[in-house]
């Protein structure tokens, strides 16, 4: 038996691509002070700016903000200590900005109507959600140590997900419609409290095509033919994409959510991009959704109406009737200008779901372009985290989840952020950690603790061996 | 699979500078073209609370639109706009609202606001000494004594209709008046849910108070149109003279057709002859006179004259905006007749009415009306202030004296219509014109009342056109109306 020594793994803090040895909990704990005190900055202006004091509540919604973060903060020592340290910190400083305007809008009287766009309690539900998503945060951590488990799942999360999906077009309008919208994508219990089953489908749906891709991505990546340069698919591998195809068409059809059909089709089309590195899928992909999409607007009025609002929101009785919230959303945010209102100095109420879909809004017009880029740029690396993550995990399962997820955060912040600067036509979805609402806040963490457990799986340093060096060979598999 | 993620990564990369881009230009650049896009309330309202917003007086110094800080405590808009002027001056001041004005408040907005790029230099200046920045003070042409007497006199009338008084000799707007009106004071609230419901109520009002009638309306002129047709006679047969005789049927049949018209009551003209000096038929008003002298004139004279006196104008502003008083050719001579009485589908409006006497008393030159004496900024420096100008030529100095002689008939004459006017009764030389115009379809509404004078008569200081819906005769329920707004302005004035 011939004796090969082997160096053992060398820890280069130089080297991105190779694990570091520091968990790096430390940097994850101060740049969570900064995102503390950019919040606690934020409640002040606003109090200044509406009350002309510190208003007495701010203390209580800063300390609750505060301990449910850290709790989550300590699940990550605890459950997930070589995670990405960047990944808490900018949830967390989202999530605290979104309670900041909620807070806001509630504290100030709309001259229209001569009350707040929020009732007073929105701040407090808005925290008690985020505690609840972050109690999600720390199951997950807890729960699912490694990410390779969710794999086993492939066909239950996709039947969960396809459930999810169908159920508000299968229940009747006066339990799943969207009061004013025509959107059939909630599920209501009571008055009060309602659900919404997409949030949580997307998250399924993307850990099913992770797994089922990685268990056809051979035959997805290599059958097929060549044509003018396209390796195009064989016919009967075409079965997948289209039945996210249809799934996706029919939730534009039935539940007239063009937004969620757009990030459910594009995540769909990004994994199996990642799967098979195969183009001709990508093209086939966005193709079959165009034309969907377009047979959708002639056939769906809503889908042809939202077009319209798109290109001439300006035009004849558009302002004042269908594009209204869009132009209302545009005047706020050319009022905010580079610097903005400042928080509390704008008048968000005037525009329509400033709360929800168009939360966007509100922030250009009192944070200025500066503020907006910042909350961009937030996004941006919340995602590229991600990305990077997915680079560095070595099992092709959670490479999959791990692009598919931070890919589809990128979608849905594209599409809303899109929207409501008439980039693209304005759909109403949420947008993550800042719109008003529980399901979309529960499943952002939840999103948020699916990346921080693959990138601490990522990130964790091999076992040593503990072997005296030079009598076992050991061999490193990159 | 890592060169696929890379690609990918590179079009997340596109998305989020596509999206940073966007939102550059939609901040960056494009904040100016959608500040001024006419339903951008941010921007309204941001313009209308940067500054105390400046007051509006009338010509004799009385404040009938003014602001001061806001007084409640959640208030986020910082000054309160009230007006002591009340319903009276409505039709001058319009309102300042949450959502709109009218009237002064918009057509001298930006000056008011104070965001008129005239008031820069001002504003520089405050700015370096430290001044708080105040909009300009409008003062109106308006005389406190006449609008006083015109809204109160319109008021005890009960009936709807309005009231415009002239300077002859400069085209000042003295007295505006319509009624019913509304009192702007309420609308001034800043509870928009409040200000809705009122808007709400005064819109479905069946009265319209939210109409100026003396600019906005526009009514049959009946009778007084006889000075138009008089003066296109006169000018344009200068061998005719106000004591010629002239056809005066107690009956005319229309030419071309078997429809007789009569006088009021079917009255003789003048002595029953057929035959009346023109002067006579004007002060008595004899429709079948002036139904033939509008044929023989032709329809096309009619309107040149109408048009010279400030009819079939649609550009006409004061520099509030003013409703095209028209003159329709009509397709027949019968229908010719009709028009030259000031019926068929002849309408003025009240300041119409008033321009007629106006380019009368003033020698046959008509001068441009206007309601915007002068603009002061907060340190009482002129912005701009407006120069007397001539609208138009009507009649030469000659025809003006020879109808501003039958207009004297009208009340002096012992039967004039409206004698009960004259010098003993009411203290002054008035020259005037009555209209009772019918309307309505089929003439089923009640009569219009119209009455235009200018006074005294001899150094015309007023003209006032009054016109009352559904009022019955000019003589008894117009008139006397012009009568106390002429009576008011000369004793505030000092000339009776």
């Amino acid at each position: 038996m011939s004796s090969i020594t082997a160096p053992s793994p060398a820890v280069d803090p130089n080297n991105p691509l190779v694990p570091g040895g520091r968990s790096r909990r430390r940097t994850e704990l101060i740049m969570l002070v900064f995102a503390f005190a950019l919040v606690a900055f934020a409640f002040a202006s606003v109090g200044f700016s509406l009350k002309g004091t510190l208003p007495s509540r701010t203390a209580e919604y800063m300390g609750a903000y505060i301990v449910i973060v850290l709790a989550a903060h300590l699940a990550m020592r605890r459950f997930a200590p070589w995670a990405d340290p960047l990944l808490l910190p900018l949830a967390a400083l989202l999530n605290g900005l979104g309670i900041v305007m909620m807070y806001r809008l509630a504290a100030q009287v709309d001259p229209n109507t001569g009350s707040p766009v929020l009732s007073a309690s929105a701040t407090d539900i808005q925290i008690l959600f985020s505690a609840v998503g972050i109690a999600c945060f720390v199951a997950v951590l807890a729960f699912i140590r490694q990410p390779r488990v969710l794999q086993r799942y492939t066909y239950t999360f996709g039947a969960i997900g396809i459930l999810l999906l169908a159920l508000p077009a299968l229940l009747p309008g006066s339990i799943s419609e969207v009061p004013g919208t025509g959107a059939k994508i909630q599920i209501r219990f009571g008055t009060l409290i309602t659900f919404q089953p997409e949030e949580f489908a997307k998250l399924a749906l993307a850990i099913s095509f992770a797994g089922y891709l990685v268990a056809k991505r051979d035959v997805l990546a290599l059958a097929g033919r060549r044509v003018l340069g396209i390796d195009l698919p064989r016919a009967r591998d075409l079965g997948p994409i289209l039945v996210a195809w249809a799934a996706s068409l029919l939730l534009l059809i039935f539940e007239s959510d063009i937004g969620t059909s757009a990030v459910f089709m594009g995540l769909f089309v990004a994994m199996l991009y990642i799967a098979t590195s195969r183009t001709s899928w990508l093209l086939l992909g966005f193709i079959m959704f165009v034309v969907g999409a377009f047979a959708a607007s002639k056939l769906v009025g809503h889908v042809g109406e939202r077009f319209d609002i798109w290109l001439h929101p300006f035009t004849g009785s558009n302002p004042e009737n269908n594009a209204y919230q869009l132009v209302q959303g545009l005047y706020g945010m050319a009022s905010g200008g580079l610097l903005g209102k400042g928080l509390g100095g704008g008048q968000p109420y005037l525009t329509p779901l400033v709360q929800s879909d168009l939360v966007v809004s509100a922030f250009g017009e009192e944070l200025g372009l500066a503020g907006l880029m910042a909350i961009l740029l937030i996004y941006g690396l919340i995602v590229q985290r991600g990305l990077r993550t997915s680079m560095l995990v070595k099992d092709p399962f959670s490479k999959l989840l791990a692009g598919g997820l931070s890919f589809m955060l990128a979608l849905q912040v594209f599409v809303i952020v899109g929207g409501v600067t008439r980039l693209i036509p304005l759909t109403g979805i949420t947008t993550p950690f800042l719109s008003q609402g529980g399901s979309s806040l529960v499943a952002s963490w939840i999103l948020i603790a699916l990346l921080a457990r693959l990138s601490d799986t990522a990130r964790r340093p091999p076992p040593r061996s503990i072997q005296e060096e030079g009598l076992t060979q050991v061999v490193t598999l990159k | 699979m890592n060169r696929a993620l890379r690609r990918i990564s590179i079009a997340v990369l596109v998305m989020f500078l596509l999206l940073l881009i966007n939102v550059n230009y939609l901040q960056g650049f494009e904040t100016a073209s959608l500040a001024t896009e006419p339903g951008n309330s941010r921007a309204f309202y941001a313009a209308q609370n940067q500054y105390e917003r400046g007051s509006i007086v009338t010509s004799d110094g009385e404040t009938i639109a003014a602001s001061k800080p806001s007084t409640g405590s959640n208030d986020s808009i910082k000054y309160q706009r009230y007006y002591p002027g009340g319903a009276a001056y409505a039709p001058v001041t319009g309102y300042d609202t949450l959502y709109s004005q009218t009237g002064i408040e918009a057509a001298e907005n930006s000056l008011l606001s104070g965001n008129d790029s005239a008031l820069d230099v001002r504003k520089f200046i405050d700015l370096i000494t430290g001044k708080s920045t105040k909009g300009a003070t409008v003062q109106v042409t308006i005389n406190s004594a006449a609008q006083t007497a015109a809204y109160n006199a319109l008021a005890a009338s009960g009936k709807a209709g309005a009231v415009v008084a002239i300077d002859p000799s400069t085209g000042k707007i003295l007295a505006m008046a319509s009624y019913p009106s509304y009192n702007p004071d309420v609308l001034a609230t800043h509870d928009g849910t409040q200000l809705i419901k009122l808007d709400n109520q005064l819109l479905a009002d069946k009265s319209q108070p939210l109409l100026n009638r003396a600019l906005q309306g526009t009514y049959p002129p009946g009778s007084t149109f006889k000075i138009v047709t008089s003066s296109a006679l006169l000018t344009q047969n200068p061998g005719t003279t106000i004591n010629t005789n002239v056809d005066s049927p107690t009956q005319l049949t229309l030419t071309q057709t078997s429809h007789v018209l009569t006088n009021d009551d079917g009255e003789a003209c003048g002595n029953g002859s057929g035959q009346a000096p023109l002067i006579t038929a004007f002060a008595q008003s004899c429709d079948t006179t002036f139904a033939k002298i509008g044929e023989d004139l032709g329809a096309s004279s009619l309107n040149a004259m109408a048009t010279k006196f400030g009819m079939n104008n649609p550009n006409l502003t004061v520099p509030l905006s003013v409703a095209q008083s028209n003159y329709t050719i009509p397709a027949s001579l019968a229908l010719t007749a009709y028009s030259a009485i000031g019926q068929f589908d002849d309408t003025v409006s009240p300041l119409q009415e008033a321009m007629f006497s106006a380019a009368i008393a003033n020698g046959g030159t008509l001068m441009k009306p206007y309601l915007v004496q002068q603009v002061t900024a907060s340190d009482l420096s002129t912005v701009t202030s407006t120069t007397p100008s001539v609208l138009s030529q009507p009649v030469s100095s000659s025809v003006a004296s020879d109808v501003g002689k039958m207009m004297l008939a009208v009340v002096q004459d012992s039967d004039g219509t409206a004698y009960s006017f004259n010098q003993n009764v009411v203290g002054v030389e008035i020259a005037g014109k009555t209209g009772t115009a019918q309307n309505g379809v089929n003439n089923s509404g009640l009569d219009d009342a119209a009455f235009t004078c200018f006074a005294p008569y001899a150094n015309p200081k007023i003209a006032v056109g009054v016109i009352i819906q559904g009022g019955g005769y000019g003589a008894t329920a117009a008139a006397p109306i012009a009568v106390k707004v002429i009576q008011a302005y000369l004793k505030a004035t000092g000339n009776q």
